[in-house]
Formats: C-alpha cells, sequence, structure tokens
C-alpha cells in the first residue's frame, strides 16, 4: 500500500500544471457550492420570517375547515381563555386572539370592501409587525376601543386621513347587517400590496359587538422561539390544548402554502444551476484522467510484463483520482469555510437593503446570514467527491483491456 | 323575486324586434319567451312582502322584506323583520346599487368590486340581484326542447352570453311554463358545469296573476344550503310615486 501510494503522489506531480488545474477547477467549485448553499438556505429563512412575521404567525388555532373557507361563523368558543392559557403556559413568545370578517368600508364618497381583524391590542404585536408599521397616527388603545388602523393604500382610495370616520358593513355571525361608524386613529405601511390595500384592525371587543360574536373569535396566531422549532411548537400547541377538541392546529406551511411552493420552486432551479457546475468539473476530471491514461500505456504495459496485477495499477490510478480531488477540496472548503464565516459575523447586504428593513419593521432583515449547518455545508464538496471517483472508473476500466505485449509497442 | 328587473329599454326592445325579423323562428321565439316571463315577475310596477330563509346545515335564518319596483330599471327593498335588521335597505336603479343601515345612518353606495359579494348573507349574489335582467339583452336564446308537465307546456331556453357580455356565466338553461312562470334556473360556469340552480316549488295566483309563490336557489354541490324565498302578498302594475326610488326615501322612509 505504502508504494502504491508514493507511486500516486510522485504520478500526480508529474505533470504540476495540470494537476494545478484540475485541483484549481474543484477548489472554485467548491468554493461557490460552500459559500452558496448556506446562503440560499439564509436568504430562505428571511423571506420565511419576514412573510410570517406581518400576519400569520408560526402557527395559528382556527376551526376545521376555516382556512379553506372563511365563514365568520365557523368560530371557536370562548377563544379568549384559550389564548390566556396557552399565553399562561410560557411556553410561546407571542399567542394573540383574531376575529376576522369581510366588510364593506365606506369615507361617504368611496366605498371598497376590506378584510377586518379584531385584534387584542396589547398581544397582537407579538405575532404581528403591523401594529409597529403604523406610520401616522397610533396603533389601537384597548381591547374595546371605538377606533380602526387601516392599510395606506385603502386610506388613500378611501381619501382619509387621522380622525376620519369610516362606515363598516357587512354580515354578522347571527347573519344580522353588522355596521358601525369608527374614526381612523392609525394607518399602517406594511409594503404588502395586499395588507396595504385590503386590511384594516379594530379591537376584538369592538369587532365581537359589531359582528355579533359573542365570545368566539376565528383565530389565536402564535409565534414561537424560531420558524425551525415547528415540531416541538406545535407538539406543545397539541399538548396545551388536547381538551379541546373543536379546533385545529396549523402550521405555517398550511397558513401560507404559496411560501413553501416559492422556495421548493427556487431550491429545484437552484440545485439545477448546481447540477451543472458539477458536472463542469467532472468533464475537467474526466479528460485528465483519460489523458493520464493514454500517455502513460506504455509505462502500464511495463508494470503489467512485470507482473503488477490490473487490480493494482487501478488501485493506484483510484488513489490519484481521490488525492487530486481531496487537494481540490481542501482547497475549497478552506477558502470557502473562511468566506461563510466571515458573512456570517459581517452578514451580507445589498444596498438598499438596510431602509427596507426599516421601513418594514423587520430588523433581523438588513443583512442576510448563511445558514450554518452541516448539511449546508457538506452537500457541495460531497456531490464533488462522490461524482468524481464515479467518473474516474472510466478511464480505470480501459487498464483491464490493456495487454502487456501491445500496450509496450503503443508510443 | 322582486329585482328581477328587466332592463328592457325602449332600444333594446327594438333591438330585439329587428332581431325577431332576420333571425330564424326557434331563437325569437326563446328570447319572445324569456321576456314574457321576466315582464310576468313584475308588470309595469309592483309592491310585494316576502320571506326570505338562508339555510345551512347547522343555522338557519329567516327574513321578511317589503319591497317596491317600478319599470324594469328601478327597486327599493326594506328589511322587516327580525327586529335586529328591521329598516335595512337596498335601492337599485340600474346598475347602481345602494345599502342603507339604520344603525349607522348611512347610505353606501355598493361599488363595483363588492358585486360578487353576498347579498344579505344569502345564496344571492349582489350581482344576481342587479343584474338577473341583463339575460334578456345580454345573451343568445335557444330552445331546447318543448316539454309538458302537470298539463302544462314547458320551455326548456339555453341562454349563452354574447361574447362581450360581462357576466361570469358559462350559460344558463331555464325552464319555463307556457304561462311564463320560471319554473327553474340553472347557472354553467365556463367550463358548463352546473354551479346554482334555482328552483320553483310553488306556483299560485297573486295580485291578480300567476306567480311563482316559494323559490329555491342552492348550489348544485352543496344542496344542504339554499336560499329560499316566499311571496307573501304581492300587488301588479299600480302606482308607485317615483319619489321612492330615491336616497332620501331609502334613508327616510315615506312609502
Amino acid at each position: 500500500m505504502g508504494i502504491v501510494f508514493h507511486l500516486a503522489w510522485r504520478n500526480l506531480w508529474r505533470n504540476r500544471r495540470r494537476t494545478w488545474l484540475t485541483a484549481g477547477a474543484i477548489a472554485f467549485s467548491t468554493i461557490l457550492l460552500v459559500l452558496w448553499v448556506p446562503i440560499q438556505f439564509g436568504a430562505y429563512e428571511i423571506m420565511i420570517n419576514a412573510s410570517l412575521a406581518v400576519f400569520p404567525g408560526h402557527a395559528q388555532i382556527q376551526r376545521p375547515g376555516y382556512q379553506e373557507k372563511p365563514k365568520i361563523r365557523n368560530a371557536i368558543d370562548n377563544a379568549e381563555t384559550l389564548a390566556k392559557k396557552l399565553r399562561a403556559s410560557n411556553q410561546f413568545v407571542g399567542v394573540a386572539t383574531r376575529a376576522q370578517g369581510f366588510a364593506l368600508l365606506s369615507s361617504g364618497t368611496r366605498s371598497y370592501g376590506a378584510q377586518v381583524v379584531g385584534v387584542e391590542p396589547v398581544f397582537e404585536s407579538g405575532t404581528s409587525s403591523i401594529p409597529g408599521l403604523v406610520k401616522k397616527g397610533r396603533y389601537l388603545s384597548g381591547i374595546d376601543a371605538q377606533e380602526m388602523v387601516i392599510g395606506a393604500a385603502l386610506a388613500r382610495n378611501l381619501k382619509i386621513k387621522i380622525g376620519d370616520e369610516v362606515t363598516l358593513i357587512g354580515g354578522g355571525k347571527d347573519g344580522s347587517v353588522a355596521a358601525a361608524i369608527l374614526p381612523v386613529v392609525g394607518i399602517f405601511e406594511s409594503g404588502s400590496n395586499e395588507l396595504d390595500r385590503f386590511f384594516s384592525e379594530i379591537p376584538l371587543h369592538t369587532f365581537q359587538n359589531i359582528f355579533s360574536m359573542g365570545h368566539s373569535a376565528h383565530a389565536i396566531a402564535i409565534v414561537g422561539k424560531t420558524v425551525e422549532e415547528q415540531d416541538s411548537l406545535l407538539t406543545a400547541l397539541r399538548q396545551e390544548t388536547k381538551d379541546r377538541n373543536d379546533i385545529v392546529i396549523l402550521g405555517w406551511e398550511q397558513l401560507v402554502p404559496g411560501l413553501k411552493e416559492g422556495i421548493q420552486v427556487d431550491k429545484v432551479s437552484g440545485f439545477i444551476f448546481y447540477g451543472i457546475l458539477i458536472a463542469v468539473v467532472v468533464f475537467s476530471i474526466l479528460n485528465t484522467f483519460l489523458m493520464s491514461v493514454l500517455e502513460r500505456t506504455r509505462e502500464f504495459g511495463l508494470m503489467l510484463a512485470l507482473g503488477s496485477r490490473p487490480k493494482r495499477i487501478a488501485m493506484l490510478m483510484m488513489l490519484e483520482s481521490t488525492l487530486l480531488t481531496l487537494m481540490g477540496l481542501i482547497i475549497g472548503m478552506t477558502i470557502g469555510s473562511a468566506l461563510v464565516y466571515w458573512v456570517h459575523i459581517v452578514g451580507f447586504a445589498y444596498p438598499g437593503m438596510e431602509d427596507l428593513a426599516q421601513q418594514y419593521n423587520m430588523p433581523g432583515l438588513s443583512r442576510l446570514y448563511p445558514q450554518l449547518d452541516l448539511f449546508n455545508f457538506l452537500i457541495g464538496p460531497g456531490s464533488i467527491f462522490i461524482a468524481t471517483n464515479i467518473v474516474a472508473w472510466i478511464p480505470v476500466l480501459r487498464i483491464r483491456k490493456l495487454e502487456p505485449v501491445e500496450a509496450m509497442r503503443t508510443i | 323575486m322582486f329585482p328581477r328587473i328587466t332592463r328592457t329599454t325602449m332600444l333594446t326592445a327594438l333591438t330585439v324586434f329587428n332581431l325577431a325579423s332576420i333571425a330564424p323562428a326557434q331563437a325569437l321565439d326563446a328570447a319572445a319567451i324569456i321576456k314574457a316571463a321576466m315582464d310576468q315577475w313584475r308588470g309595469t310596477s309592483s309592491h310585494s312582502t316576502m320571506s326570505m330563509t338562508i339555510h345551512r346545515p347547522d343555522w338557519e335564518r329567516t327574513m321578511v322584506m317589503e319591497g317596491w319596483t317600478a319599470g324594469d330599471k328601478k327597486s327599493l327593498v326594506r328589511v322587516l323583520e327580525p327586529k335586529k335588521d328591521a329598516g335595512n335597505g337596498t335601492l337599485l336603479i340600474g346598475d347602481n346599487m345602494w345599502t342603507f343601515s339604520p344603525k349607522v345612518n348611512r347610505v353606501i353606495k355598493i361599488p363595483s368590486s363588492m358585486m360578487n359579494q353576498s347579498w344579505m348573507g344569502s345564496d344571492f349574489s349582489n350581482k344576481d340581484i342587479a343584474r338577473s335582467a341583463d339575460i334578456i339583452d345580454q345573451y343568445h336564446h335557444s330552445l331546447l326542447e318543448t316539454q309538458t308537465a302537470d298539463g302544462h307546456k314547458v320551455y326548456v331556453i339555453q341562454s349563452v352570453p354574447k361574447e362581450d357580455a360581462p357576466v361570469v356565466w358559462g350559460k344558463e338553461v331555464l325552464r319555463i311554463r307556457d304561462d311564463y312562470v320560471l319554473l327553474e334556473h340553472t347557472f354553467f360556469d365556463q367550463d358548463m358545469k352546473p354551479v346554482k340552480r334555482m328552483k320553483t316549488s310553488k306556483v299560485g295566483m297573486m295580485g291578480g296573476r300567476m306567480v311563482a309563490l316559494q323559490e329555491r336557489m342552492a348550489k348544485i354541490e352543496t344542496k344542504d344550503e339554499y336560499t329560499e324565498f316566499k311571496m307573501l302578498s304581492a300587488k301588479f302594475d299600480i302606482s308607485v310615486p317615483g319619489s321612492t326610488f330615491t336616497l332620501s326615501n331609502l334613508r327616510n322612509p315615506r312609502f
């Protein structure tokens, strides 16, 4: 074994420039993969956090069927009591009860349809960034205050400013006409077109009075420590609500199905790109080895004639390929990890990103950080290592066909 | 039903007449039957009371309403019962729709973006209420077959919207009795699958004419969710003052 290794090492340096070029190609693609995969996953994390932070939360408790068909009658009884219990368990970062309905909002001359959400003003900021996004005026003051906050585009459409009254007309839980006049105390700007155009919030008890809801509500939004801890969050929720069989617990994938699908599509296109990158590297390796086998046909013939078994020569070749790949990988991973670490420390920002984050009340969004996890780190180098070792077999298989005498005659 | 407004103005009447002279006889018949059925509903004017029951598997609610119509463009409905909703009203003039709620004492115009929303929580959309008479001039009609039922001839008419008609339906199929009572009205989506159906379950004399006394609108897929109308009283071809159909009368009832 010692001699085979020795031979392999010496063979590698027979053509320095070629070896360095091939190792460089491997190193370069390794750097790209080691750096880019974690950044890509870090970007997903930010996307998920940003869209969940605005309104949906990490999970919600609803009545069965409400997510598919949000009917005002399909409401959770004594929702506030349940929310209070969840809050008391101290396992969740944010818990907020919400009642939701659709209504016609009118400023007298203009009318628009909009989503109206009854919220607990004190707790809503724990599950949604909207309270922090109020750009004009203030957020709701109390759970039974007669007031309303609306989206900026909706305010513009209705032509209203802080202090103006909005007439709300919709259908109550009992089928009666729900109507009220509420002054607008705040206007929020979330950056989401949908929310800014079609969204308004009023205090929960005010909502329950107007829409004849009694003590019921439609959703309890919950925020856990991080999005990744979804499973333990759902388990804890199930544990805390096991005495209620009239509700369902929905994770964010179910609340915002489009988000996960979008990420999946992006992942697929990312992996196609990585696949191409790996294929290019693999072909350059294949080329190197094919050349080296061809130019050493004489040498192999001689070795065979001297009594080397084809197996031994094949082992020599495989060892050369492995050594070359490992060299490239080590260089690539060293530089790549240094870069990832650097990005991890200083973050990755593009111009304007910070302003954007500030505007949308998402402090975590100002910089992008790579998602450091062993899988993300090793998937690139691992794929390159496996792929190059597989293609190295192609030239190696040629050796088995060599006839010693004939091989020694080739130039 | 009160807002089944026949929107045939003189102009459209003329168009229908003109078409009649060149269209095949069958097409003329179908369009004429539909127009006659619409006219049967309201006459030149009407004043009626009816009840509307919204039924859901776990829930039911009945409202009593009073309605006035004049010509084919104007109608007014006001809720009488339950007490909680009494005084809520809807005014229709042409394609425009206003709603009034005594709770807030405001009249609000329903924007066109809300026309697909349910009317008073029922299985009818605002559009159904406001535009049901579009079927006369916005559709091509053809007589599919003539059946016999209970000693009456029943015409089955298929109405396909014209290319530029602002409707969501792929087609509609109506069954109309020979005395112009509408027995059944089925709405099909663009894939020609039936979506919802209105069925007349009781026909009788009221206010001097033969009308549908009880009708039920239900989605095809969920038959246990429906909205049922019952005619309680009706007068036709009476004089209704023009001031009935004004915003001020919607707000402060005088009629």
